[in-house]
């Protein structure tokens, strides 16, 4: 694939990510309280009203403005949510409260209907059409408890639960102790072969991806390397047999010259030479700047001096 | 009279021999034999001898209540241990590693990646055995690391998902990095034909500085955000290596690929082998885990070596790969490298495989950090 497809697939790719991440259906109806005591929520005006929690189950930022919510299936955009407020962006597993005071000019968080025991309450699209998520209030439910859906899995955030419990509003409902990802394992895939085959994938797919994208992008570094390697070889097999190659004996010849104590920059420069001449398996660009640190050591932090002579 | 013999007999009941059970020496044994190979047969000196003395040390008989005991909350050793609880210090060492690693080898020859994938099949396989043995799928994860041959990421893995096993399995991983050698070259010999081992593999293009600088940033964005739960990993690992790369950070790099990862090596090393004391590591479980851990070791190379030969099909010839490289995607850098290298060699003296093994072997890196992070995202 060429570098141009490259960086049209990526705008794509970010493109469809965002889109998905405004999508509607991932928020739900979490809890609503329907009838207020004296220690129930106040809102911004001190008066005690009924409540609906809305809760973001996605990873991705909703914008929940222009959706509705009503109390009659027969008029689905009873009240609907201002567009016009930027709040109404609902972060990844964010929850927000709409006190149900019956008069929606209070502001943005607030409904035009009263929360009545036993009537559903449903969240609808901004399509004003699609039904997103309901709730049934019980008839019979006391004042100052709600109805809330729970989640026994935290991580996958699946509401499995509905039931009275005390009111938790903007707060994450949390069914006692949640399943661990361990456990839901050892109940699903007992004998392991599904995280085996799922897992091996992935870490094909991230390396794979890996390669993928470094050929990718250095296409023509390979493709330089490949010409260059097939010319010499030509000229290899053209050219007559190497005469002077540095063999064993004129190696060790070279290291015994060196360890005789030869002067540091003579060292260098026959180190030089030697890892050029031989260097033929060299893939990296070294800089050859070779810096030489004379030995200063004094008296006082010599090693070797400061060794004791071993008693033989 | 009476007064200095009760006194001395309080004094006996603190000494570590009123308080010792023949399993305390059975540690202190293993710790003892672990010191002796690390020097005589110089076996990741490095970390076998932190280890071994650090179960010396977690193995000396105490009177309880003392709070000096890796096990007891605000004792010193107890601080040091929580880098290790916590899992803070494999972090900190992937930072080093990083700074350390030459990814030359892995840019120059990207195809090479899919073996450290391959490799990583250690870790699945014995997954799937630890399931099958009657562990949990938490402890069977942490258990199936030790086939990544990667200290660091096996001690992440199990501080989270299975802390009371977190001993062996660190051990275990350790002491199967340590004899690297001795059970991937039967394995290599077994599974390649003598034609195969001869195979000579096209030398590797140079490496610009651009390339070097690109990959970890390329790297870590790529593996991040397909495993996110690998992030202290990778993304150390990565930094790391952006540090030895960039030119520009030349300090930064040495502090953390010298005097740093000295550091988190040794209380590493020493934490986790305190926390071996006997009680909790000298069970069923453990020989279980040792077992698994050899398997482990096994199928990874299997696998990384069958992996090349079935490439080998596909690929024309000038072009084909060395099975000998396969073994070299278990990770546990250079170890495995240079066992291709070694065998290589024996073959044809002007064979040099290290640097093509190179590549599979920090991939392998990488893949035992990404599979880390599969797991943790599954099992956690």
């Amino acid at each position: 694939m060429s570098v141009k497809k490259l960086f049209l697939l990526v705008p794509a790719l970010a493109v469809s990510l965002l889109a998905g991440a405004q999508n509607v259906s991932d928020l739900i109806i979490s809890e609503v309280m329907p009838v207020p005591d004296s220690t129930s929520l106040v809102d911004d005006f001190g008066v005690r009203n009924g409540w609906v929690e809305l809760f973001n189950t996605s990873q991705g930022t909703v914008n929940i403005g222009g959706c509705y919510l009503t109390d009659d299936r027969s008029d689905l955009r009873k009240s609907m949510i201002s567009t016009l407020d930027r709040s109404t962006r609902l972060g990844p597993r964010q929850s927000v409260v709409f006190y149900a005071s019956g008069d929606q000019s209070n502001g943005t968080f607030y409904t035009s209907f009263k929360l009545r025991p036993g009537t559903t309450i449903y969240l609808v699209s901004n399509d004003g059409r699609t039904l997103v998520d309901s709730l049934s209030v019980p008839s019979g439910i006391p004042a100052g408890k709600s109805i809330a859906k729970f989640a026994y899995d935290n991580k996958a955030v699946v509401f499995s639960e509905c039931k009275l419990s005390d009111p938790t509003p903007k707060a994450y409902n949390a069914g006692g102790k949640a399943e661990s990802g361990a456990q839901r394992l050892a109940r699903e895939d007992p004998y392991g072969f599904t995280l085996t085959l799922v897992s091996v994938s992935v870490v094909f797919c991230a390396l794979l991806i890996l390669w993928w994208l470094f050929a990718a992008m250095f296409q023509s570094a390979n493709k330089k390397h490949r010409a260059a390697l097939t010319a010499q070889n030509q000229k290899k097999a053209q050219a007559p047999a190497p005469k002077g190659d540095v063999n064993g004996e004129i190696a060790a010849a070279i290291a015994m010259a060196l360890e005789s104590g030869s002067e540091d920059e003579v060292a260098a420069a026959i180190g030089l030479a030697m890892e050029q001449w031989l260097s033929d398996t060299v893939h990296d660009n070294e800089s050859f700047v070779v810096t030489i640190r004379r030995d200063s050591q004094s008296m006082w932090n010599n090693k070797a001096l400061n060794f004791r002579n071993y008693q033989r | 009279m009476e007064q200095i013999i009760d006194s001395l007999h309080q004094f006996w009941q603190f000494t570590g021999f009123a308080n010792c059970s023949w399993q305390n020496f059975v540690m202190i044994a293993i710790g003892i034999g672990f010191i002796t190979v690390a020097i005589l047969k110089e076996w990741e000196p490095l970390l076998l001898v932190p280890i071994g003395f650090g179960m010396i040390i977690g193995n000396i008989p105490m009177f309880p209540g003392l709070n000096i005991g890796i096990y007891e909350d605000g004792s010193v050793l107890n601080t040091l241990y929580q880098g290790v609880k916590q899992g803070w210090y494999p972090p900190l060492i992937f930072l080093g590693i990083g700074a350390m690693t030459d990814f030359s080898a892995l840019i120059s020859q990207p195809r090479l990646i899919l073996i450290g994938a391959a490799a990583q099949m250690g870790i699945f396989g014995a997954y799937l055995l630890s399931l099958a043995l009657g562990f949990q799928p938490n402890e069977a994860g942490a258990i199936g690391i030790i086939g990544g041959a990667d200290g660091p990421t096996a001690i992440f893995l199990s501080s989270k998902l299975a802390p009371d096993l977190m001993g062996a399995i660190a051990v275990s991983a350790y002491s199967y990095m340590a004899l690297v050698p001795v059970i991937q070259r039967p394995i290599m010999l077994a599974l390649t034909t003598k034609k195969e081992r001869l195979i000579k593999m096209p030398k590797p293009r140079q490496v610009s500085q651009k390339e070097k600088i690109i990959f970890p940033i390329i790297g870590f964005l790529t593996t991040a955000f397909i495993v996110p739960s690998g992030l202290p990993l990778l993304g150390m690992l990565f930094f790391g290596n952006l540090l030895k790369e960039s030119g520009v950070t030349n300090r930064l790099a040495r502090t953390a690929s010298g005097p740093m990862i000295d550091v988190v090596t040794t209380l590493i090393g020493l934490t986790v082998g305190c926390s071996t004391q006997a009680d909790k590591f000298l069970t069923g479980n453990s020989v279980k885990i040792f077992g698994l851990g050899l398997l482990s070791f096994v199928i990874a190379t299997t696998c990384g070596v069958l992996f090349v030969k079935t490439a080998n099909l596909f690929l024309k010839e000038g072009h084909k790969i060395n099975p000998l490289i396969g073994n070299a995607g278990v990770s546990a850098v250079p170890d495995s490298a240079r066992v291709s290298e070694v065998v290589g060699l024996e073959f044809d003296r002007s064979n040099h495989l290290l640097m093509h093994a190179m590549g599979p072997n920090v991939a392998g890196v990488i893949g035992s950090a990404v599979a880390a992070g599969i797991l943790l995202g599954f099992l956690g």
